[in-house]
């Protein structure tokens, strides 16, 4: 009879079999092969291998089931179920043959299609996969699951949550880095323990890849961030070039795995290149000591994504401008489904010097849930920081959490029972950190003491379902100093009580102290200066501005945070000891910030009254984007929107575009001319929305990179041109579904649609979805383009229109638009 | 023999390389382009890190293509079979830069357009430089072979459905992190597979040449009189 993973776990070492490939190759499989295949036509040579590492010491043996998943099996004689179940089986009857107590493990490999950003398969279909197996595993009887030689923390999140969800099997993790400490994929020791260890994984570890000695500083780092059961299974050595034989002998990795018992390793077994032989040697290691208990030094209060780790231990920026509270901007955004609009947030922030950022798009009308995804996806493709997911709705906040990659922050739970009941769960479930703010149903307490009171309700409540103390954050509540000024001391006061005598890290939105006055930087600043004396760790600011952002930063050189001002000296150098007093200066600004400020460089294209319309259109010409910006605001005074579109900016693009197309100027110049009309575009936006005015619109284009192709540069080219000429583009994105392209067609009411691809193999995608359009019978006509195009396939495939380049694609929307 | 380094480093790309690629053809860059060429230069050999496996095999001739012994793999179409005609074993490689340039190129289209289209021509330019040394250092590895140019999955009638196989023959995904989506597209996407023939004997030069090239047709070097293969 089969143990408990989890009570062998209590054992003073387990251990795990060796090389399955290894032994399979040996046994003549060939290279490219399905291994699982094996499971089925050969069920002896898969017991006699798993009886090998029994009979070696193996208390646990993984079955043959690596690379079992719907995605690898596609052209496979096979089903998933009969391979898994095989495999299964298999292993039990080796253990009922040789060892009748140890345990099966259904092993489970990377997916082998690299998730979104970087590859197509998105999170919610990797969860839908892994499903498949460890349902599949569970009915075939395995005792635990293990999910190995992973690179993506994302995709590990998908497995787990897998697991716990649609199982009740024990979960192991094991991920592969190299040398570097990362994994392919730039996933960090640190971040795989705090966002493993929050998920509920039973055990995590790493295998593949590396010999024990070369895994040393991945373990040492490993056991530094994780309280849980390690594990560890890697290759005998590296590789010989030359032979491909591993180039350590069985008797010499036991020896090395023994010197890594210091880190107190709970799970040892072998890799690519170990087999029976190796697991034998490392039994007989074992059984000869006992095992160092390695002293842990506990969790460090941090969060993190899957590349970077922020620890809580001295003050950090949260950015708080993804918040569509009272910016028209990004509530036009919001609403439109402007992802880059709010992605050029995220990046200023990060550029600003902001360490998390604060995301909340909660706005009447639109789909908040659906939303959240959407921009928490979008965002961490584009920035490593940690996220912070700000909602007041549950079911928001899970969605959040469940694609966000790393250990997030929840924003916010308060004291109110049903709150704490809604809220703890998740943040438990998810292994985040969270908000707790001082207040409950009779509102924000006016006393310090009371809201220190509710402080440690909170951590009582978050303690008591399991949520460690260091995942509790407490934000004491900023009260606006003009309408309640003996409350700013309130305040301040029990920050510095929840972070004295509850050891609990501070979080404060800081800027609603200056409401209604003028001046707000000032008041804002200062605020933020005694808040951070008085045990503030996390405030929640705009980053853009110098003075908060320089703020925390002096705080820190000053306070002895910052050793050596090295921090402080990176962000000022080559600034003046006494800089000049401009309002609104000092630090690393922003580009929009500095696009404001910058005086116009002078010379010809200086923009002068009366020559504001040569001024844009130089500007245009000679790609100069601050010059263009600012001429346009001068005109927009004098003259009405669509006039500038209409004769400045469209003969000015017409000018580049004809240089192009005659070879006297190229795709570079082309596109910084298409950039400095962008950023008139977005001046003339910005005046339209100041004045309440209808944005400027000769018409919409739905565009999109077809189903499975990836390469979408031409596409969003294509974009930034056509929305210089004044078209609305709504930019479906890449590998998007027929079905998706129909739909937007369909909602938007659009008549032209442009369709992008770059390869062969997805021409039939754009093929297809030619077809849809014209099944639904949609009055709406098609252009398409891409590298591999050509005007007869265009034709074949019933486009209406082949556009060679992004230039032609406008001459086409003006034939079809005007 | 199979071979898995990080020890490639790229240090300087071929500018004139780029600029073909942005369609310059034998144009001068202006003195703006030039000074995006060299920012973003930077900003691609910061953000690359070359990855390679390759292996060599012996090779068979049957019906039904070439037979890439000791695995499932055949590789299949005329092109092939001439360019491997003289030779009795092949390399199979697989070379990528890796997915920081994927994020790279992300982030600056976002931020800055013309800079996101010369980063992504110098990391066209980086991974065929990579591809380069690979080949160099196969040649130093096993001087006693004549070698073929490299022969891209995809070019000519060698089918890019092949890409998964190939992959998966070399353990791609396991050692360089390299994959092949459902479309056979390369992931991260500035990532070349390619076969380079082995021969005892000396082989007649052979250009990669236009006739046996996919693109044969709509290639818009070709319509601008220049060829992609300098």
């Amino acid at each position: 009879m089969a143990e408990d993973f989890r009570q062998i776990l209590k054992r003073d070492y387990v251990v795990f079999d060796g090389g399955m490939g290894t032994m399979l190759q040996a046994a003549g499989m060939k290279m490219g092969e399905t291994p699982e295949v094996l499971n089925v036509t050969s069920p002896e040579l898969l017991v006699s291998i798993h009886e090998q590492y029994l009979r070696a010491g193996a208390d646990v043996i993984y079955a043959n089931t690596f690379g079992a998943n719907r995605y690898k099996l596609e052209d496979c004689p096979y089903t998933l179920d009969e391979l898994i179940s095989a495999g299964i089986a298999n292993a039990r009857q080796a253990c009922r043959n040789v060892k009748p107590e140890a345990l099966v493990a259904l092993d489970a490999g990377p997916i082998g299609q690299l998730l979104e950003p970087t590859g197509t398969l998105s999170f919610e279909e990797a969860y839908e996969i892994y499903a498949e197996i460890v349902e599949a595993g569970e009915r075939a009887g395995a005792d635990l699951v293990v999910f190995e030689t992973q690179t993506d923390l994302m995709e590990v999140k998908a497995a787990v949550l897998a697991a716990n969800e649609h199982t009740h099997l024990p979960v192991v993790c094991t991920m592969t880095f190299e040398a570097n400490m990362r994994t392919f994929t730039g996933c960090s020791v640190s971040a795989m323990a705090l966002a493993l260890e929050g998920l509920g994984a039973d055990a995590i570890g790493v295998n593949c890849s590396l010999g024990p000695k070369e895994l040393e500083p991945v373990i040492a780092e490993l056991s530094r961030w994780t309280d849980l059961p390690l594990v560890v299974k890697p290759n005998a050595g590296l590789p010989d070039p030359q032979t491909n034989e591993y180039n350590i002998t069985a008797d010499e990795f036991a020896l090395l795995m023994k010197k890594l018992r210091r880190y107190g390793i709970k799970v040892y077994g072998g890799c690519c290149g170990t087999t029976p032989e190796f697991i034998s040697a490392l039994s007989q290691m074992l059984a000869g000591s006992g095992n160092e208990q390695a002293v842990r030094t506990g969790i460090r209060p941090a969060v993190c994504s899957a590349t970077k780790t922020v620890e809580l231990n001295e003050p950090r920026i949260i950015g708080e401008r993804i918040n569509p509270t009272g910016k028209k901007m990004f509530q036009q955004a919001l609403r439109q489904g402007d992802i880059d609009y709010i992605l050029n947030q995220a990046l200023e922030q990060v550029q600003a010097g902001a360490d998390i950022l604060d995301i909340n798009v909660g706005l009447p009308g639109i789909d908040e849930r659906e939303m959240m995804v959407t921009v928490v996806k979008a965002v961490q493709s584009v920035v490593d920081v940690p996220l912070q997911l700000d909602s007041t709705i549950p079911e928001v906040l899970e969605a959040g959490l469940r694609v966000c990659n790393g250990k997030p922050i929840v924003n916010s739970v308060n004291g109110e029972d049903e709150s704490l009941k809604k809220i703890l769960p998740l943040v438990k479930k998810y292994g985040a950190a969270v908000v707790g703010l001082t207040l409950d149903k009779d509102g924000i307490p006016k006393k310090a003491e009371k809201r220190f009171e509710i402080a440690e309700k909170i951590l009582n409540a978050a303690l008591a379902i399991g949520i460690p103390r260091e995942n509790v954050l407490i934000d004491c509540l900023t009260l606006t100093a003009s309408a309640e000024q003996e409350g700013v001391m309130e305040t301040l006061e029990a920050v510095r009580r929840v972070k004295q005598e509850l050891g609990l890290k501070t979080v404060l939105g800081v800027s609603n102290i200056s409401f209604g006055l003028p001046n707000r930087v000032l008041v804002n600043h200062i605020f933020l200066t005694m808040a951070l004396q008085n045990g503030l760790d996390l405030p929640i600011i705009n980053p853009n501005i110098p003075e908060m952002t320089g703020a925390v930063r002096a705080y820190k050189l000053l306070a002895g945070i910052d050793k050596n001002s090295m921090e402080y000296i990176s962000a000022y150098a080559g600034q003046p000891a006494v800089p000049k007093i401009v309002p609104g200066a000092g630090g690393k600004k922003p580009e929009s910030a500095q696009a404001a400020d910058t005086a116009p460089s002078g010379g010809s294209q200086t923009a002068q009254p009366g020559d504001g319309k040569a001024a844009l259109y130089q500007a245009v010409l000679n790609g100069m984007k601050n010059e263009g910006a600012q001429a346009t605001r001068k005109l927009l005074a004098e003259m009405d929107s669509m006039e500038i579109v209409n004769t400045v900016l469209i003969p000015a693009l017409d000018h580049v575009g004809d240089g192009f197309e005659k070879g006297t100027l190229f795709l570079p110049q082309l596109i910084l001319s298409a950039s400095v009309a962008q950023a008139a575009f977005e001046e003339i936006r910005k005046w339209m929305l100041e004045n309440n005015s209808a944005p400027v619109s000769k018409g919409k284009i739905v565009i999109a990179t077809v189903k499975g192709d990836i390469h979408d540069i031409g596409k969003n080219i294509v974009k930034v041109l056509l929305e210089n000429y004044g078209y609305e583009v709504i930019d479906l994105g890449r590998d998007v579904p027929y079905q998706t392209v129909v739909d937007a067609i369909r909602k938007h009411n659009v008549k032209l649609v442009g369709l992008s691809a770059l390869m062969t193999t997805t021409l039939v995608s754009m093929k297809e979805t030619i077809e849809l359009i014209h099944a639904n019978n949609l009055d709406c006509k098609v252009m398409v383009g891409g590298a591999v195009l050509t005007p007869e396939y265009a034709k074949e495939i019933h486009a209406d229109f082949y556009s060679r380049d992004a230039k032609e694609s406008v001459d086409i929307a003006r034939r079809v638009l005007g | 023999m199979n071979k898995l380094s990080v020890g490639i480093k790229l240090e300087h790309l071929d500018y004139s390389e780029a600029l073909r690629y942005l369609g310059y053809g034998g144009a001068a860059p202006d003195e703006k382009t030039k000074a995006l060429l060299s920012e973003c230069e930077e900003l691609v050999l910061q953000a690359a890190s070359v990855r390679y496996v390759y292996k060599i095999f012996d090779i068979s001739f049957s019906q039904a293509g070439i037979k890439v012994a000791d695995t499932s793999l055949c590789l299949t179409g005329q092109a092939i079979r001439e360019h491997l005609q003289d030779c009795g074993r092949a390399a199979l490689m697989a070379v990528t830069i890796s997915a920081g340039i994927d994020r790279l190129l992300r982030v600056l289209q976002l931020k800055d357009m013309a800079k996101a289209v010369v980063a992504d021509s110098l990391a066209s330019v980086a991974v065929e430089q990579a591809c380069d040394k690979v080949e160099k250092e196969l040649q130093e590895a096993c001087p006693q072979y004549y070698q073929t140019f490299r022969f891209g999955l995809g070019y000519g009638d060698l089918p890019i459905r092949l890409q998964a196989d190939f992959l998966r023959v070399l353990e791609a995904p396991k050692r360089i992190g390299l994959e092949a989506n459902s479309s056979s597209m390369l992931v991260p996407g500035k990532s070349v597979t390619a076969v380079v023939g082995l021969s005892d004997a000396p082989l007649a030069a052979r250009q990669r040449g236009c006739q046996t090239c996919s693109l044969k047709g709509g290639c818009k070097f070709r319509e601008k009189g220049g060829r992609c293969n300098g």
